[in-house]
């Protein structure tokens, strides 16, 4: 957790929040001539250190397509993607998993955790598989499972767990290898109010003490109490931006 | 990775008990199946590989050891007299009938065995477990084998019997001699032998045996042997080589017991590639999160491979103690299967391009896997 004690420590400083990814005027078209359609034109997007934004809007809207060109899972046919200072909405397959390794943990409304692993050798298995030179991923793992307050459910498997804690389980996974950003592709979704609001907590925890960024695509309106910034995404556009300007 | 690959084979235990099923009948198959051709083979050259001779020496055209055409004794002489030969035994191998303990005649292959006075013979019957075989060149004197009872219905020393009808006397009982032509072999002096095989003429000859000179190279003897008319001589190692490709070929066994074994890996590839293919579907979400964030292919591939090799060294040791088994088995039908390191790490690495080739379709699989399609629902 040392580099996200540096953000931590850069917030508490009062500086201004640190731009860790930006879209410019990013776009994506499927397909070509008459059959052509686009999943996102035009977006532009800062994501911050210590800040929370939620994207939102209508299926099909785009909201995937933006969070997976965010997370370098999909390449833009236009714009670019501005990541450790530089353009790298150009770069190779060869180049992509060390970026995102580096940048991003991915939270999904599924959990997909491996069943037969348990909570602690799932995010160590995580850990080592993003970066096989770990010096100690199941240190690292323990670690992660006491920050989102799983100790206790470390050597139980998923099937033993309730969603929230496949959830959190999920989010330590994510944290592993000390990534800035998260990305929660509707973490909430398949829990119950009580649980997804705390899982919430957990992710704005992350954010306002650790310095991640955090983004999350949901449906879920009562989670914008959470959020510092509310993207509203509509036929492949984004349509508003809420909350902190930069 | 191991670990990892070890739980995701384990945690459905029925699944992982199919593919070790699958991986262990196929090195059961190629063991069991290499190993009878193996043990048919050293059974066909099983009299050649016994002999101390440098040379054999036969008449000129005759592919079978077995069924090899005899030639008159100046051959013999021939051979002898021929420069670096320290020593010359004749052999004579044909087929009798033999009286049997219960009555009735049952074909037999006589090894009729020169027998010099103060010389041990090039060719003597070897695994002796009862009686004198140096009673050999005693008129009469035959040596059986033991586990060719069922055959012959004789077990005894001192049991007296006829072979065409001349009398013979069992002096020495041997375990384990049998032929490829699955007639009982029979030791016996050659002039008790040209007795029983009295149809060859009295000087029928069908090997001679050549102990070379010392310091003299035995492929120059051979050379100087294959210059007389109508003879060819063959180092031992050559003479065994012929007589297992003579019957390896021209009865097909070899194809046969290799058939068999191909299709053992087949059935082993079949099962192991479905196993872990449909292992791979089932964790294809979790694989495409761990790429979505930053897992390598390699490190992705390197779990299914050591799912491969798990499913391999398990079903290598199983398979194994499966063939041993089957071979205790096949010992009380008097089928020697031969099992040796050379075949168990041949088969080992047989085993594990098996399983490696198996999870090709599964590497694929996860190779082409977008991560970005962990975000579609």
């Amino acid at each position: 957790m040392e580099s996200a004690l540096a953000f931590s420590d850069t917030l508490a400083l009062g500086a201004a929040p640190q731009s860790l990814a930006r879209l410019v005027g990013t776009g994506k078209i499927y397909g070509t001539g008459e059959t052509a359609v686009a999943a996102l034109s035009d977006a532009t997007l800062d994501i911050r250190a210590g800040e929370v934004t939620l994207i939102e809007g209508p299926s099909g809207s785009g909201k995937t397509t933006l969070i997976s060109i965010l997370g370098l899972l999909l390449k833009p046919t236009s714009g670019e993607v501005w990541l450790e200072g530089q353009n790298v909405a150009g770069f190779g397959e060869r180049q992509l998993p060390g970026l995102r390794a580096r940048n991003f943990g991915f939270v999904f409304q599924g959990f997909n955790l491996f069943p037969a692993l348990t909570a602690l050798e799932n995010v160590a298995m995580a850990i080592q598989m993003k970066d096989p030179r770990a010096k100690d991923p199941r240190g690292e793992a323990k670690r992660l499972l006491e920050l989102v307050d799983l100790s206790p459910r470390a050597h139980h498997l998923p099937a033993d767990l309730s969603g929230g804690q496949k959830q959190r389980v999920a989010i330590a996974r994510a944290l592993g290898g000390n990534p800035p950003i998260l990305v929660g592709d509707e973490p909430t979704a398949a829990l119950d109010t009580k649980t997804a609001l705390s899982v919430m907590e957990l992710l704005r925890e992350l954010a306002s003490s650790h310095g991640r960024a955090v983004v999350v695509v949901t449906h879920d309106p009562r989670l914008e109490r959470f959020a510092d910034r509310v993207v509203r995404v509509e036929d492949g556009r984004i349509s508003s931006i809420e909350g902190k300007v930069s | 990775m191991w670990t990892l690959a070890r739980k995701l084979l384990l945690h459905d235990r029925l699944r992982f008990a199919v593919a070790i099923a699958g991986v262990s009948v196929s090195v059961m198959l190629v063991l069991v199946q290499v190993g009878l051709y193996f043990g048919f083979m050293d059974t066909a050259s099983s009299i050649i590989d016994a002999s101390s001779a440098d040379l054999w020496v036969g008449k000129s055209g005759s592919e079978s050891f077995e069924f090899a055409a005899p030639f008159d004794e100046r051959a013999y002489y021939k051979v002898a007299s021929v420069p670096g030969v320290k020593r010359a035994e004749r052999v004579l191998i044909n087929f009798a009938q033999f009286k049997l303990g219960t009555g009735g005649d049952l074909g037999v292959q006589i090894v009729g065995i020169d027998h010099v006075p103060g010389e041990p013979p090039m060719l003597a019957p070897w695994n002796v477990i009862a009686g004198d075989p140096s009673r050999l060149p005693e008129a009469g004197a035959i040596v059986i084998d033991k586990s060719e009872y069922a055959k012959l219905k004789i077990d005894t020393v001192g049991t007296q019997t006829e072979i065409s009808g001349v009398h013979a006397q069992v002096v020495a009982l041997t375990q384990g001699i049998r032929s490829f032509t699955t007639s009982p072999i029979v030791f016996t002096d050659l002039r008790s032998a040209r007795s029983y095989l009295r149809g060859l003429g009295d000087d029928a000859v069908t090997y001679v045996l050549v102990k070379c000179e010392p310091g003299v190279s035995p492929a120059l003897v051979k050379a100087r042997i294959n210059a007389i008319p109508h003879l060819s001589a063959y180092t031992t190692s050559e003479m065994s080589q012929r007589t297992r490709m003579y019957w390896s070929t021209r009865t097909g066994v070899g194809a046969g017991f290799f058939t068999t074994a191909v299709l053992g890996i087949i059935v082993g590839f079949v099962v192991v590639g479905q196993i872990l293919y449909s292992g791979t579907l089932q964790y294809l979400r979790e694989y495409g999160t761990l790429k979505a964030m930053g897992a390598k292919n390699s490190a992705v591939v390197r779990v299914i491979l050591s799912q491969a090799m798990i499913s391999a060294a398990l079903g290598m040791v199983i398979g194994s103690v499966l063939a041993v088994g089957m071979k205790s088995a096949m010992a009380h039908a008097n089928l020697s299967v031969a099992l040796f390191p050379g075949l168990y790490v041949a088969t080992l690495f047989i085993t594990i391009a098996m399983c490696s080739l198996a999870s090709l379709l599964s590497i694929v699989k996860v190779l082409r896997l977008d991560p970005a399609s962990v975000f579609k629902g």
